[in-house]
Formats: C-alpha cells, structure tokens, sequence
C-alpha cells in the first residue's frame, strides 16, 4: 500500500536529448538515485547540489531545463527555491519537480502553490521519477 | 457567604414567643354554684349564731343532728368527689343538707334558720336539666313540713299555710332562673372550650409548620454548604459563576490560581470576558456572545479558550459553558469549568511534530531502501541470481511493511490532530470491494484461504473518500485472512440497506429510517475472545488469540478502520466468538434511491 499523494503530469512517447536538469537534494543517497533515474531518461545532470541556496545560484547561472528540488534541505528548501524561480522572469520557464517526505493534501497543495509543476512524495519508484522527468521535458528543446 | 462567593439562606429563626404557654382556664361560674362550699359555709355561719345564742335552741338533739348531717355530708362529698368540685359524690350534698336545714329549723323554730334553705337550693337549681329545680321545690316543701312532723305538732316553727305554698314557688322560680342562668353560662363555656381547643389545634399546626420550616431551612443550608466545600475543594479546575452580562458571581479557589486574582477583587466588580484573550473573544462575535452562543444554542459547550492571568500570561483552557438558572428554573447566567491545558497542549504539539519528524526520517531511507532495490531488480543487463532476486524481493517486503507501519502511524497522528480530511465523492462500495479481495488474493491463497465475494452487480454508491475507504477494506479483508488458518472462509458481503433512528436494520425503508450500504467482512477463523471485543479498536491492542497464533501487526489497523467509517458518518460493528470466526460490519450512510 502507498497512499502518498502525488501530482503528475502525461508522460510523452519520447523525450528529447540533452535535457539539463538540475538535482538538489542534501541526502547523498537519494541524489544519486535521482541522478541516476534522471540519466535513465535520457537527460543530462547538469548540476547535482545538496543545498537550496547553491541550487538557487546555480539555477540562475545556468538555467536548466528542469529542477527535481528536495523540498526539506539547508540554505533554502525547496519551496523558497521554487518560489524565488517563479518570481524571476529569466528563471520563471525553468520546469520544477518537487519532491517530499510530505505526503498529505496539504503538503502537494503547498508545493503547486509554490509554483511547482509536479510532486512526487517520497518514497516514490524510479520508475515514476523516469516517467515524470520524460513528462516534464518532452517539449523542451534539446 | 462563603470563600467561593456561593450564597446561603439565612439560617437563624426568630424565637417563637406566646406559642409554648398558655392561660389555664379559669372554673366555670355555673359549678360554683354547684358547690357545695358556699352551702356549707353558710352552715359555718348558723353553727357561730347557734353558739353564740343568737338563734334559740328549744331541741339540742335535733339541732345537733342537723349540724352532723350537715358536715358529714359536705365532707362525704368532699371525699367522694375530690379532686372535682362535681364529682357524683356532691351530687348528694344538697339533699343532704336540705335534710340539715330541716333538723335545724325542727331544732330552733327560728325562722333565720330557713335562710340556710339558699345553699342546698341554689346547688340543685345550677345543676343541668330541670330536675334540680323540681328536687328544690319539694325539698323547701320537706323543710318546712319536716320540722312540725318531728315535733308531733308542737308549735317549735310556725309554719303558715301560705308559707307552704309561696316557699316552694319562690324556690322553683327563682331555681328556674338559676337554671336558665347556668345553662346559659354552661352553653358559653362549651363554646369557649371548643374555641380553647381550635386555638390549641392551631397552636399545634404552627409548631409543626414551624419545625417543618426549621429542619427545611437546616438542609438547604446543610446543601449550600456541601456544595461551597466542593467547590472550594477544587483547586485546579476554575469555576467561575455569572450573571447574564457576565458579571462575575462565583470565583473558586481554582480560579484563583488560574488567573491570580482573589475572590473579593473579582466578584460583582469583574467580567467573564476580562479575562479573555480580545482577539478570540472578536473572532467569535465579540464580547460574551462569542463565550456563550454555541451553549445557549446546544445547552452546553466545550472548547479551548485562552485565558489572560492578572500578570498577563496566557493560559489554554478547555472550558465548559453552561447556563445557569434560579431557584424558580429562571435563566440568571453562565457556570464557565476550566481545565488548564496549557501544557497538555504543549505535549500533543510536540507529538505531533515528533510523528512528523519520524515519519520524515523513516520516508527518506526508505526511498533509497526500495528505489535502489528497483534499479537493481530491474537491471536487465546485469541480470540477478534466481536466489538473488529471492532474497531482494525479500527486503523489498519488508520495507513495504515498514512503509505501510509509517503509512499508519502518520494517518493516526493526523486523527488525533483532527488534521485528517477526506476528499468526498461517489464511490462504488461493490468496486472497492472487489479491489479489496484481488489485493489480498495471492496471501488468501498461500494461507490455503477461500476468499468470496457476494457483492451485488450494482451495488450501492455511498459518498465517501475512496482511498480512505481502499484502506479501511484492505485492512479487513487482510486482517480476516490473517486471522483464518488453512482450509478456512473469508466471505465480503455488500448490502443496501436502511437504519431506523434506534439502530435497527432492515433491507426495507421504514418512516424515518436512512439509506445506508452494509459491508461486511467474515471469517471462519480463531475469533475475538468476549473479553476482549470492547478493547480491539483501541490503538496498539492486539488480541490474546493474535498473539498466541504469532499473527504478525502492530494493533493499529482496526483502528485506522473505525476512524475512517466514522469519519463518513458511519460505524463499525464487530460479532465474533472465540473459535468460531468473526464477522465485522462497517454501515454507511448511502444516497437514498
């Protein structure tokens, strides 16, 4: 039984190539496996960090295509992170995945109100995490 | 008044003067008359002018006769009718002395001697009926013939034919009106008898009231003590007491410590809402409204409040709204009973931000846990060992229970919290169900376990949460095939059906009853022991029978079941005995038609 609540987007036949996507997630283990599901969709990590303030930084000086922000981390979580994208212009396109131990209605509803895209809550399948990464960079450029 | 404010009835009766004593009554005046006291007196006085020769004596054995006769009778009827003054004894007395007056008169001859007649005559004619006077007559008659027959017609008295006549007519006369006179007097003193004994009854009855009165008084103030002492005995819960505009009335000792004013500084001089934080008391409709509306419309009403102490700390206070009346069942105000809650509070915040924070901590490691379990057992290029992925899967079992027990926990912390929401739509019960019994299949059919499904094609829709009702039914359905051994039945039955308001079921609508779908999960397993069936939706129970049998969970499922069949208005039943199965029904409201 998973009764975590999740909002997802429609998952397209194929994703495009070279889709940079940034990871932040301050657990080490979890990063990686987001690194790795985010490889298995035929993305590109561009920057992997394990704090809400470099991934903030690093999310302006970049500009991804997508961020998968770990909602509970040092610096800034990653609402405020989230939140500080949407309201600037330059980082306003950059599609954002959040997730979260969050798993109740109230939390999802936080997230999309922060001005995420999607939520995921933990824990999820790498599976999903594929499927969701796909669904949100199947119109980006490569 | 008392240290809590209550008041009391005045205790203290008035001295009840004039009640205890009263007048004896004084002796009649028609039994004076009756007397033979004055008669005998007179016949004193004859015996002084005998003595004194003022009367002659011509016989001495007559005189002395008639003097005997005399004080013989008056002491027999002293003696006879002692200590009333008309005993039968006196009744005697009169004829007695007539005798006397009539020896005299033999012995003297003296005229004088007739007067002594008055005495005896006058006693007869007091006494009641008209015999007396008759008796008085004829004896005058006696007196004045006696003395000529005792002297064989000597001239000692001469005694005139006139005499004879106007003697006994004047004596029956003035005897009439005598007897007139006392029978008056006697009628009167009837009256004023029975007057003495009504006011004598009615002394009685005010005595009576009087005590009534004593002893009523005495146990209502016997009460209002045992009521101040009770309140004043509670010393951490506040009572405070009002008028209808608040006004503080009744302040406890526990009030005082709560909010660190004394008695005399509060009552009749503050309000309720004083002590209230403003920002509540505005959010609630201002002023006492906001205090008292939820009570005045449901007869009572509990929640937290904050109060404000005198030096400004804040407390959170369940507190219990009632209204009050008078003695005649009149409204006259609100009884506010505070509980500090301050810290209990405190404690369940910290409880809840503890099963967050755990929840937290247990989701986090077990994303790795089964994401890294995922990638590995679905690594097609580096494929796994039957034994392997036997012993992955393994762990990929158990983190799922450990993700379900977290799942749980954090769903029984959001119950407590009353933080748990539904999101309410139409659910088809007969759907859920079936998802319930495949979700179970492969465990029911390692265990050896028939499970059956008797669900109608349509079943009924009832609104509801799905998930919330997903996981009540997988817990029952789980729970039945956990509990069964090999070779036993779970059967999931699914019914419309209707409640009247006492609780009975039917399958038919009745006047007043509602639409509900009854689900019910049966097993032929081990059973709930009698004992034990009130405790098995407490959170963490586990049965005797589940233990003894090593069936494997925590004790939190049935209770995350009832909360949720109570969270859609419905109810969860259970009818089991040991040995013999068990059969839980969940009830719930459904849309009529």
């Amino acid at each position: 039984m998973d009764e975590t609540v999740s909002v997802l987007v429609p998952v397209p036949a194929t994703a495009p190539a070279r889709v940079r996507v940034l990871v932040a997630d301050d657990e080490d283990d979890i990063r990686e496996l987001v690194c790795l599901a985010v490889a298995k969709a035929g993305c590109i990590v561009s920057t992997s960090v394990a704090d809400g303030s470099v991934a903030l930084a690093s999310a302006r000086a970049d500009l991804p295509d997508l961020a998968v922000l770990d909602v509970s981390m040092p610096g800034a979580g990653g609402l405020e992170v989230c939140t500080a994208l949407r309201t600037d212009a330059a980082t306003a396109g950059i599609r954002i995945l959040l997730l979260s131990a969050g798993a109740s209605l109230e939390d999802v509803a936080r997230g999309l109100a922060a001005g995420a895209d999607a939520y995921l809550a933990k824990p999820f399948g790498v599976a999903s995490l594929v499927h969701q990464v796909r669904a949100l960079t199947g119109g980006q450029p490569a | 008044m008392t240290s809590a404010g209550v008041p009391t009835a005045d205790l203290h009766l008035k001295p009840r003067a004039g009640l205890r004593h009263w007048p004896r009554a004084a002796p009649h005046p028609a039994s004076l008359l009756q007397a033979p006291l004055p008669s005998t007196a007179m016949f004193v006085a004859g015996t002084a002018l005998l003595a004194g020769g003022a009367i002659p004596v011509r016989n001495g054995e007559l005189v002395l006769a008639g003097l005997a006769t005399a004080y013989l009778a008056t002491l027999v009827g002293r003696l006879s009718g002692a200590p009333s003054l008309a005993g039968k004894g006196t009744a005697l007395v009169p004829p007695a002395h007539l005798v006397a007056v009539a020896l005299l008169s033999a012995g003297t001859g003296s005229p004088t001697v007739l007067l002594l007649l008055l005495g005896p005559v006058l006693s007869l004619c007091a006494a009641p009926g008209r015999g007396g006077v008759l008796l008085a007559a004829l004896g005058t008659v006696a007196v004045l013939v006696l003395p000529g027959l005792l002297t064989s017609g000597a001239a000692t008295t001469d005694v005139l034919p006139g005499s004879l006549l106007l003697g006994p007519l004047v004596a029956a006369v003035g005897g009439l009106a005598v007897n007139e006179a006392t029978r008056a007097l006697r009628s009167q003193a009837a009256e004023i008898d029975l007057l003495r004994q009504d006011r004598a009854t009615l002394v009685d009855q005010v005595r009576t009231r009087a005590d009534e009165l004593d002893r009523a008084t005495r146990m209502l103030a016997a009460r209002a003590q045992t009521m101040t002492s009770v309140i004043d005995a509670v010393t951490e819960q506040s009572i405070i007491g009002t008028d209808q505009d608040g006004v503080i009335r009744v302040w406890n000792p526990g009030a005082e410590k709560m909010l660190g004013l004394p008695r005399a500084e509060v009552v009749r001089t503050r309000s309720i809402v004083e002590f209230h934080l403003p920002e509540e008391l505005e959010s609630g409709g201002g002023d006492l409204v906001a205090l008292v509306h939820a009570a005045e419309e449901h007869g009572s009403d509990v929640r937290d409040w904050t109060y404000v102490a005198a030096d400004g700390q804040q407390r959170t206070v369940s507190v219990a709204v009632t209204p009050r009346t008078d003695d005649r069942g009149v409204h006259a105000g609100w009884n506010f009973v505070g509980t500090d809650m301050t810290e209990a509070r405190a404690t369940e915040r910290m409880k809840d931000q503890f099963v967050s924070l755990i929840s937290h901590e247990l989701r986090t490691p077990l994303t790795s846990i089964l994401g890294y379990l995922e990638l590995v057992l679905e690594d097609e290029e580096q494929p796994l060992t039957d034994e392997q992925r036997r012993y992955l899967a393994t762990v990929e079992r158990n983190a799922n229970r450990l993700l379900r027990l977290v799942g749980d926990l954090l769903f029984t912390a959001q119950v407590d919290a009353g933080r748990f929401s539904l999101e309410p739509r139409d659910v088809d019960l007969a759907g859920v169900l079936r998802s319930a019994e495949e979700t179970a299949r492969v465990t029911a059919a390692a265990a050896g376990v028939q499970v059956v499904v008797d669900v109608p094609e349509d079943g009924p829709v009832v609104p509801g949460d799905a998930v919330r009702l997903g996981q009540a039914c997988d817990n029952l359905v789980s729970n039945a095939v956990k509990f069964t051994p090999s070779g036993g039945r779970v059967t999931l039955s699914l019914r419309a059906a209707w409640v009247t308001a006492d609780g009975e079921v039917s399958t038919d609508q009745r006047p007043g009853s509602v639409p509900v779908a009854r689900l019910s999960v049966s097993d032929t397993g081990m059973g709930i022991p009698a004992g034990e069936q009130g405790k098995l939706f407490t959170r963490f129970f586990r049965s005797s029978t589940a233990q003894r049998n090593a069936v494997p969970g925590v004790g939190l499922g049935l209770a995350i079941t009832k909360a949720i069949a109570i969270a859609h208005g419905g109810t969860l039943d259970l009818v089991s005995a040991e040995g013999e199965g068990a059969t839980f029904t969940m009830t719930l409201p459904r849309a009529a038609g």
